[in-house]
């Protein structure tokens, strides 16, 4: 069992973790379904920009005389997404499958973004904007299943 | 996740940075630099002889008229550029602090971006420096003052803070015109290598700063050296004293930032978590090696229920710090900066033992997170029942020890407070405006946190200090530092 993490720089690499992952996700739909290709890669290129609003944020106020190796007490196995999708899958299957990715990193930004209050105040405002950013997405990933 | 890699691969051999140039050292004594967590030599350090500390000093004054000359906006284009390199080097630089010094990567960065902040309130030197004037102050005479550098500064740097401390004062002195020698802990002078080699590639000219590295015979020749306008220390009262007394029988002006006892004071009404939150990072963050750190933790009142809550929450809290080697971004709190740190922290918890206090965290046992020696790494401390008078809520520990007192109300606190030696900062945690505002009012301490448990001040606000805590006048950072770098010169006219 992984331990929870605790420390922003933690935090903020979880962060480019889970946005890579998704990247890597996207990227895959895209050679999938060519088609869509600009739908899905734009999608992997705005995950890139998310991490560099994150470390942005951290890098540029974090501060000794702030709570950054105590701010947070998350388990990351409550943020494992799974971006291996089988051969043969569906359209709408590999949406589905985005779907519930995105969930599950929105609830990692929301919760990463309550719990950092304590800091300097552009920490919690990027993670709750990649949160609101990301709910705009889901609007757009289920009108294109629709669309299918 | 994973330990970062470190930065530094092979043994360093530290060379001075004097009039531009990477200069060998000719002395006969060379420290070891450890890494505090792993014990793995990073470094050698040259104890700097008479000649070379005396050689940077010169370096420095040769160059002090022509930088002096310098336009504000042209030396502080050199801070842009400073700042650039510091930007583009940030995470190098971090990891070079936690390598050296032990804390961990998140308080590095920390430190890092404050060392910045330091340069970019110091890129405002041009409207910064400007003095003022008055017409007719009799008819037909005007008078104004404008403020000009004197000359030669030198830095003492401590080992707590090894990239930011220098920083609190070379930026200001650069860009008010003036020249600097910096000496950096020997204890881990890296950093400051590094920095200085992004003054270097900043395009500094040879010998505005200049970095000679040394012991206490240095850093005698750099408090006495005619040619030295001012001295600049932060580190113990016991030298503190030495440094401003020989500062002034040497006719130079001096800050000297000092020891501490902090107190942080809990009121019944406080924020349970939110309060707790920050006193973890007060008392054990930089494993309580710096001089805003928490100290004394004060339950102010009789609300038994109240204080139970908050002990236990704040017990149950520090005993899951997480302590290892600072790269790991898991770690919390890193081990002690030296043995001789270690065992001063531990001669304290048996003074504390034997003067009656309760020991109920006893960081002697401390977990380490990963395979490394514990050398010097102490865990997390707290006492309870520890009484003002005592040794272990006098004394400074600079280390992670928290020693809970009890008091009946807020003028009890207030007044050991006012009777100790130190004055550095202390934070009282409230929800009562009217507590807080008499707490800041009364308490005799440079810098008071309302609900803050480190109360450090940003680059722009001066870093204060009072009573065995501060020697000097004026602060370092913001206007203080204008005014401590310049000397005021005011001029009368008259045109007949």
């Amino acid at each position: 069992m992984a331990m929870n993490i605790n420390t922003c720089s933690q935090v903020v690499s979880l962060a480019r973790e889970l946005e890579q992952k998704a990247a890597g996700f996207y990227r895959d739909l895209a050679r999938r379904w060519p088609q869509k290709e600009d739908f899905f890669l734009g999608f992997a290129e705005e995950n890139e920009n998310y991490v560099t609003l994150v470390e942005r944020a951290y890098y540029g106020v974090i501060s000794d005389a702030y709570e950054g190796c105590f701010a947070f007490d998350m388990d990351p196995e409550a943020y494992g997404i799974n971006i291996d999708l089988p051969e043969g899958v569906s359209l709408s299957e590999a949406g589905a499958a985005a779907l519930a990715m995105e969930e599950k990193i929105i609830g990692f930004y929301r919760e990463a973004a309550r719990q950092s209050k304590s800091l300097m105040a552009d920490v919690p405002r990027a993670m709750e904007l990649v949160a609101r950013k990301r709910s705009e997405r889901l609007g757009r990933l289920r009108s294109m299943m629709e669309k299918e | 996740m994973a330990v970062l890699e470190e930065p530094i691969k092979e043994v360093l051999e530290l060379k001075n940075y004097v009039n531009g140039e990477w200069v060998d050292s000719k002395a006969k004594e060379r420290w070891d630099v450890l890494n505090p967590a792993t014990q793995k030599k990073l470094a050698t350090v040259p104890m700097s002889t008479d000649e070379e500390v005396k050689a940077a000093i010169q370096a420095a004054q040769d160059a002090f008229p022509e930088w002096r000359r310098t336009p504000p906006l042209a030396r502080v284009r050199c801070l842009f550029r400073l700042k650039e390199m510091m930007e583009k080097n940030f995470e190098t630089l971090s990891r070079v602090q936690t390598m050296e010094h032990g804390k961990t990567i998140d308080e590095s960065r920390g430190e890092t971006r404050r060392g910045i902040e330091m340069v970019e309130v110091a890129t405002g030197i041009p409207t910064l420096m400007q003095g003022y004037n008055l017409e007719d102050i009799a008819s037909g005479i005007d008078e104004y003052v404008v403020y000009q550098p004197l000359g030669v500064f030198t830095h003492i740097a401590p080992f707590n803070f090894p990239f930011m401390v220098p920083l609190w004062y070379s930026p200001f002195a650069l860009a008010t015109g003036n020249t600097f020698v910096v000496k950096p802990s020997p204890r881990d002078p890296i950093s400051q290598v590094k920095l200085a080699e992004m003054f270097e590639e900043a395009g500094i000219p040879p010998g505005v700063y200049n970095v000679v590295h040394g012991g206490a015979e240095a850093a005698k020749i750099l408090m006495e050296h005619p040619a030295v306008k001012g001295v600049t220390f932060v580190g113990t009262t016991s030298i503190g004293k030495i440094v401003y007394k020989t500062a002034g029988e040497h006719g130079k002006r001096a800050i000297a930032q000092l020891s501490a006892k902090n107190f942080m004071v809990v009121m019944p009404d406080a924020d349970v978590n939110a309060t707790v939150a920050a006193l973890l990072t007060s008392f054990f963050g930089n494993t309580g090696q710096r001089c805003l750190s928490g100290a004394n933790l004060v339950m102010v009142g009789d609300d038994e229920k109240f204080n139970k809550r908050f002990l236990e929450t704040f017990f149950e809290a520090t005993s899951k710090i997480k302590v290892g080697y600072g790269l790991d971004e898991a770690v919390q709190m890193g081990p002690m900066q030296s043995l001789d740190g270690k065992q001063r922290v531990l001669k304290y918890i048996e003074i504390g033992i034997k003067e009656g206090a309760k020991l109920v965290l006893d960081g002697r046992k401390v977990e380490i997170l990963g395979d490394y020696p514990d050398t010097c790494f102490v865990g997390p401390t707290i006492f309870e029942n520890v009484e003002p008078d005592m040794t272990i809520a006098r004394e400074e520990i600079f280390g992670p020890v928290a020693s809970v007192l009890r008091a009946r109300d807020l003028d009890t606190v207030i007044n050991w407070i006012n009777a100790g030696n130190y004055g550095n900062a202390a934070a009282i945690f409230t929800s009562n405006g009217k507590a807080a505002r008499e707490f800041q009012y009364r308490v005799e301490c440079g810098n008071i946190g309302i609900n803050i448990g480190i109360v450090a001040p940003m680059a722009f606000f001066p870093f204060s200090g009072m009573k065995d805590s501060f020697y000097g006048v004026l602060h370092g950072q913001g206007k203080d530092a204008i005014r401590f770098f310049t000397e005021s010169k005011v001029v009368v006219q008259r045109w007949f």
